[in-house]
């Protein structure tokens, strides 16, 4: 048994008290369209109504769930509405900073796997590379500029040794991104998992109080 | 459905599609709305030309480029969210967080691969090999003219890359799932199997040199006119902007759950090398995807084109069985999932 706090999760509990003397087929049959939508079978009973959802379109007003139970249940103060949903979509964004905690640790591994050795060898190739890049540096600081972009007056070429730690090598792979990715999923999932609760509840009030 | 003929071929006869500039809703509201979705694209192109040909060497930086790329994304998610394309496309929030997702990958997985084993790794390895320098032809060129350059031979090879995608089955694998999107958002060009992410960004721009800030420019560019492939926002592109560019209708058609619509607006930028291969058919569509709009789960879209050459592979093996059709070919016989 999965405790609560861990369960909640991806499972969102809620309930919704029925208008005095609303029955409960007539409170499902109020909810009933919301699952007539692509990939969902649902099974109804006189007082639960259980669903799942499959490949679930985009626009199905509930696509984050994937199944779930509704209940009507008798209270001292009327009928209420209890439903218990599951969203794989909300498991997968908590855990998706994890994985790209791992991807960020994984870009450290393949950059320090590819970097030089320390055997003569790779001592030349790195003096080679090294050679080669000043070379077309040297290269461009000794290229004329285009007489138009020079009449239009287009910054010259930046020259050799000028401002080197600005851009060197700005495409060499770094773990910060994986690292941006992950507080953004962090992020994302504080708002799916609000936003997500709200916008079923209200859902859920606005079918079952339409007249 | 009777379809629409186009040149040799009959589309939209599986899934309505609309054909023809003519018969392409304009933005509807007032003169401002009008006038800001009318000259949006041009201006926003306009003034990213003018920013990376004039910005000091200081600001001239990638950084800069991906600031401003970030940027501008957000600014079309909320054109998205002002005036939407169509009510279908809406963004959710499982839409978002699975669009996110794949741009993650990009920025990660995709970025590090391409990096240390894509085209430009090889292309530095085959010149060592040869002892041979980057083909320079170009540097002396107009700053512009090196960009524009830049811009066509990387298009020119995704042309025939998507083209041969659509074309050849194993291929056709990884890229298919990038056709089972059902509707078109800002980010929904990273959506896809990392594999097809992969081979769709290798070209053989690693052989040639060009300026820095010619590559910025290239860059700049390509994001003002690429991005609104997939997009949910309606615009009056203006005709000669239709005339070069691809733009959201020429894609949503190539998205069409019509198959014969899916086969034409291969490039990514430049509309006008359909046009000179005869693969452009100016229209739009609003039924997007696979298998009547099946939406498929990251899981599915990261293991189908394994399961599915599996199971290609026992077909090939068996000889009852046929290979199937790239393009998604045989989908019309494929119920739709309800």
């Amino acid at each position: 048994m999965i405790p609560h706090f861990i369960t909640w999760i991806w499972h969102i509990r809620g309930s919704l008290a029925l208008a005095p003397g609303q029955s409960s087929d007539d409170a499902f049959d109020r909810l009933d369209p919301l699952f007539h939508q692509t990939g969902t079978s649902r099974d109804r009973t006189s007082d639960t109504l259980t669903f799942h959802k499959k490949d679930q379109a985009a626009q199905d007003k509930m696509s984050v769930f994937d199944g779930g139970v509704l209940r009507i249940e008798k209270s001292t103060a009327g009928p209420v509405l209890r439903y218990h949903l599951t969203s794989r979509a909300l498991l997968f964004c908590f855990l998706a900073p994890l994985l790209f905690l791992a991807l960020a640790q994984a870009t450290i591994a393949v950059n320090r796997f590819y970097t030089p050795g320390t055997s003569a060898a790779d001592k030349q190739a790195a003096a080679k590379a090294e050679e080669k890049k000043k070379a077309a540096e040297e290269k461009l600081a000794k290229m004329q500029m285009n007489p138009i972009d020079k009449a239009l007056g287009a910054p010259a070429p930046k020259k050799p040794g000028a401002d080197d730690k600005g851009d060197e090598d700005k495409r060499k792979p770094t773990p910060k991104p994986a690292y941006v990715f992950a507080g953004i999923f962090a992020a994302l999932y504080l708002v799916g998992r609000i936003l997500e609760d709200r916008l079923i509840k209200s859902l859920f009030k606005k079918r079952l109080l339409a007249s | 459905m009777d379809g629409v003929r186009v040149g040799n071929r009959v589309i939209g006869t599986q899934a309505p599609v609309t054909v023809g500039w003519e018969n392409i809703p304009k933005v509807e509201g007032g003169p401002v709305k009008r006038f800001i979705f009318t000259w949006f694209q041009p201006a926003a192109l306009l003034a990213l030309v003018v920013f990376w040909y004039y910005a000091p060497n200081s600001i001239a930086k990638a950084s800069t480029a991906i600031g401003i790329g970030i940027g501008f994304n957000a600014l079309l998610l909320v054109l998205e969210w002002v005036n939407p394309r169509y009510d279908s496309w809406r963004l959710t929030w499982k839409e978002l967080a699975t669009d996110l997702f794949f741009v993650g990958l990009g920025y990660t997985v995709i970025h590090t691969a391409s990096y240390y084993i894509g085209s430009d790794a090889w292309a530095d390895a085959a010149l060592n090999y040869l002892a041979a320098d980057h083909f320079g032809w170009f540097m002396t060129l107009p700053l512009l003219v090196q960009a524009l350059l830049i811009l066509f031979i990387f298009d020119f090879g995704q042309y025939w890359m998507h083209r041969g995608m659509h074309n050849w089955y194993p291929l056709w694998l990884p890229h298919s799932v990038h056709h089972y999107i059902t509707q078109l958002n800002i980010n929904k060009g990273a959506v896809g199997n990392p594999i097809e992410l992969f081979l769709i960004g290798l070209g053989i721009g690693g052989f040639f040199d060009f300026l820095p800030r010619a590559f910025l420019l290239s860059g700049a560019i390509g994001m003002a006119i690429s991005t609104y492939q997939h997009i949910n926002v309606r615009f009056n592109s203006p005709r000669w902007w239709r005339f070069l560019f691809n733009t959201t209708e020429h894609h949503s058609l190539h998205h069409s759950q019509d198959y014969e619509s899916t086969r034409c607006n291969y490039s990514n930028s430049l509309i006008f090398i359909d046009r000179m291969f005869g693969t452009c058919i100016d229209g739009e569509a609003e039924l997007l995807g696979m298998e009547g709009g099946r939406r498929m789960s990251i899981r599915e879209q990261m293991t189908y084109p394994f399961t599915e050459g599996w199971k290609a592979i026992k077909g090939r093996l068996d000889p009852a069985r046929n290979w199937p059709a790239a393009g998604g070919g045989n989908r019309v016989e494929t119920a739709p999932h309800v």
